[in-house]
């Protein structure tokens, strides 16, 4: 229950009422205090005071202070006139009720209106400080268009006046030549008449038409330009020099950018060529360059450039085991097995290549030749002569400009009409 | 830097929009015309000859050939004739006389595959020695050729036999400061840099940048070769100072990261050979000045010649396309006027104020 504070003291002048409110040692904020037209509390728990007013007063006007233990409160009434009492006394709980509910819905709509005020009042703020900025940048701008322009017209009037220039200077040399050139042809004309050659005249003749026409010229007459002709060099002696780029294995132009991204690629790839094959337990004795395939395969190709055909032999199978989809080592092991004359294991190999050269592609061409080659030589070798014959054709069709492949099936058609005549 | 206004500008001063992509844009010697060689829609090549008339360009002439023209020079013939040299995508060089272009005055098939770059020198009035004009190909060779010599080329770099090829971008000439003295500097796709001394007949320095070689220039093609500048993708580009060559480290050079884009062209400004322009993918256009270091070279540990490289600044930049701007001619005429060409079709004279300030 609350303390109601009630020794309360006020005077009045015909405009205002002076009330005082003492507090009991109470300490009061603004926000205690609650004011409407014809209804005031004060609420400072546990003290209470209110009092539904005799007449509504202007309560946005009115003041109160707070001090000595005291508030103050100064109201100015609505209508002046002299009250009778502080507070309506003949009212009863439900008016009074009403008027406190009705006091605070009033604040309440006081307050929204205020904030709606005040915002109205910012966005308008906003709005004109905008404006300003943009008149401002405008004329700014507006400035800096001015100065481009006249720079403008500036450099447009001399190129203007240079292009003219350019053109009467031209009219007037023209003119000037003219009359030299006939000079100068006729004192040529008699010393040099045996030195002029026949492309002397069409060029006197294209000349005077040149100077007929519009285009611009400086130039020194056309014999000085003839006989600038002779002290030039003669054309330089051919040659050719050779030039090595830097490896790039992509088409594409060199970015640093995406250099990461191709190293990257570079490597999945070889990855992907490793171990396809895993035999895990019989390859952990290897060292990792031999796990590679692709090393494998040139260690093979040294040995079979030194001769040593086994050796080749020998790596390409360890390559193979690991993985068995590189047509190359295939077709490479196929020449070994052709110089160790193990022609039946040539063929297999040939043929195991071909098939891994599918589809036939303009970038496997040079690799197809060669299976069917060796295939074909192997062939031969056996006295198969048809089938070795089939392959060198097949070979000449992928590649007809080979003269060597041409002129060993023409051997091989020999050998087989030899044979059919014979037999 | 020069402080704000005193800065150069690049003023737009005309645009014209074509009908066609243009690859080159060449002002022609002497005059206030200009030539924009290019691939029309139905896969003809085109050039066309403009001429400046106020605030537009006028169409003079226009002629159409059965390839489309990827580059041209007039750098290897007389201020007289100016003929025109084209590179095509078929790789044919041509040279035609542009008052009777029927037929051309010159024809070789030189490449396999379309010629990517081309120059001329000895030509002009500038310099002294044959004419001679150079084409770079995607077939991986460089050839050189004189216009008074068919079918064959006088000079030819190509692959080694069995070595796979590489796209050659770009090519320019340079050191031809007397009669025999030549060399050509071409750029590959994978960022190789070879320089070629054309009267030894070998390679004299090669380098690679990291990036494709867009586009390579010498600051001056006439003189003792002084500066190099290479420009590549992922918008950076190398000044090379060539005065001093290292027997191992090469050349010194300065790089400089312009743009997030590919730098299609470098052009030096005829009239000052610190002064140069590089065009980028994004459209815009950059122009830098080179300041040279204190002393030009220095002695390393072994007492041999090193190069010392100065720096680069940037004098001024404008964004004038969304598309790249793969071609830039400066006039050798009038200081700052400059013409470029862009894949959005449009090509656009400029001209760049206060160079003489710098």
């Amino acid at each position: 229950m609350p303390v109601w504070l009630r020794e309360h003291s006020w005077r009045q002048t015909l405009t205002a009422v002076y009330l005082s409110l003492p507090l009991r040692g109470a300490r009061a904020t603004p926000a205690n205090i609650f004011c409407g037209e014809q209804y005031l509390k004060v609420s400072i728990p546990p003290f209470l005071f209110e009092a539904v007013l005799y007449a509504p007063i202007d309560d946005t006007n009115s003041a109160a202070k707070i001090g000595n233990g005291n508030i103050f409160f100064t109201l100015y009434k609505k209508e002046p006139a002299m009250w009778d009492s502080l507070t309506l006394a003949n009212a009863d709980k439900e008016k009074l009720q009403y008027l406190r509910e009705n006091a605070v819905l009033k604040a309440h709509e006081k307050a929204k209106e205020e904030t709606e005020a005040k915002k109205i009042t910012k966005q308008e703020h906003k709005k004109y400080a905008l404006e300003a900025t943009m008149k401002v940048e405008e004329a700014e701008r507006k400035r800096i268009e001015d100065l481009k322009e006249r720079e403008r017209q500036k450099v447009a009037k001399e190129l203007e006046l240079w292009k003219n220039q350019g053109k009467d200077g031209d009219k007037y040399k023209s003119i000037q030549k003219k009359g030299e050139l006939h000079h100068e042809i006729e004192q040529l004309k008699d010393g040099k008449r045996e030195k002029m050659n026949k492309t002397r005249i069409p060029n006197e003749g294209t000349s005077k038409t040149r100077l007929k026409s519009t285009k611009g010229r400086v130039s020194c007459s056309i014999f000085s330009q003839n006989l600038r002709e002779e002290q030039l060099p003669a054309p330089r002696a051919a040659a050719t020099i050779k030039v090595n780029f830097t490896p790039r294995v992509f088409p594409t132009a060199l970015r640093e950018s995406r250099v990461a991204e191709e190293e990257e690629w570079l490597h999945k790839q070889a990855e992907a060529r490793r171990i396809i094959n895993s035999d895990l337990s019989e390859l952990e004795d290897l060292k990792e360059e031999e796990k590679n395939p692709d090393w494998l395969k040139d260690k093979g190709n040294k040995m079979f450039a030194m001769g040593n055909y086994l050796g080749a032999v020998n790596a390409y199978n360890l390559a193979v085991r690991l993985n068995n989809k590189l047509p190359l080592l295939f077709l490479n092991r196929a020449a070994c097995h052709l110089k160790l004359r193990n022609l039946h294991k040539a063929i297999e190999d040939s043929s195991k290549a071909l098939e891994l050269l599918t589809p036939p592609v303009p970038d496997n061409e040079s690799a197809r030749v060669k299976a069917h080659v060796r295939r074909g030589t192997a062939f031969c070798q056996l006295e198969l002569y048809t089938e070795g014959l089939q392959d060198y054709e097949a070979a000449l069709k992928i590649d007809p400009k080979n003269k060597n492949i041409e002129k060993d099936a023409e051997k091989i058609r020999h050998l087989i009409q030899g044979t059919m005549q014979s037999s | 830097a020069a402080a704000g206004p005193e800065r150069p500008q690049v003023v737009s001063h005309i645009q014209q929009a074509l009908s066609y992509t243009v690859f080159d844009c060449k002002w022609v010697p002497r005059s206030a015309r200009l030539l924009c060689l290019g691939s029309a829609a139905r896969g003809t090549g085109l050039v066309q000859l403009y001429e400046l008339h106020g605030a537009r360009l006028e169409l003079l002439r226009e002629i159409e050939k059965p390839k489309p023209i990827k580059c041209g020079t007039f750098g290897a013939t007389s201020l007289q004739q100016r003929y025109l040299a084209t590179g095509d995508f078929d790789g044919n060089l041509n040279i035609w006389n542009l008052e009777a272009p029927e037929i051309p005055v010159y024809s070789v098939k030189g490449h396999k595959e379309i010629i990517n770059s081309i120059d001329g020198v000895g030509g002009l009035g500038i310099g002294e020695g044959a004419p001679e004009i150079v084409t770079g190909s995607r077939d991986g060779t460089v050839k050189v050729w004189d216009p008074r010599q068919n079918d064959t080329p006088v000079a030819n770099m190509e692959p080694v036999q069995g070595e796979s090829k590489r796209d050659c971008w770009t090519v320019a000439f340079g050191n031809a400061y007397n009669q025999e003295e030549r060399v050509v500097c071409a750029g590959y796709d994978n960022g190789d840099i070879k320089l070629f001394d054309l009267k030894t007949m070998s390679l004299r320095w090669e380098t690679n940048i990291k990036n494709g070689v867009c586009s390579v220039e010498f600051d001056r093609k006439d003189i003792n070769m002084n500066k190099l500048v290479a420009t590549s993708l992922e918008g950076k580009f190398h000044v090379f100072d060539m005065r001093t060559q290292h027997p191992t480290k090469g050349f010194a050079s300065v790089s400089e990261k312009a743009q997030k884009s590919t730098i299609w062209q470098v052009r030096h400004l005829p009239q000052n050979r610190d002064i140069f322009m590089t065009s980028g993918g994004s459209g815009s256009l950059h122009l830098w000045k080179y300041e040279y270091p204190a002393q030009r070279s220095k002695k390393d540990s072994e007492g041999s010649e090193m190069g010392v490289a100065g720096s680069v600044s940037l004098l001024q930049n404008v964004t004038l396309s969304t598309q790249p701007i793969s071609s830039l001619d400066w006039s050798p005429d009038k200081k700052g006027l400059c013409v470029c060409g862009a894949f959005d079709q449009t090509v656009r004279v400029l001209i760049v104020t206060k160079l003489n300030k710098i």
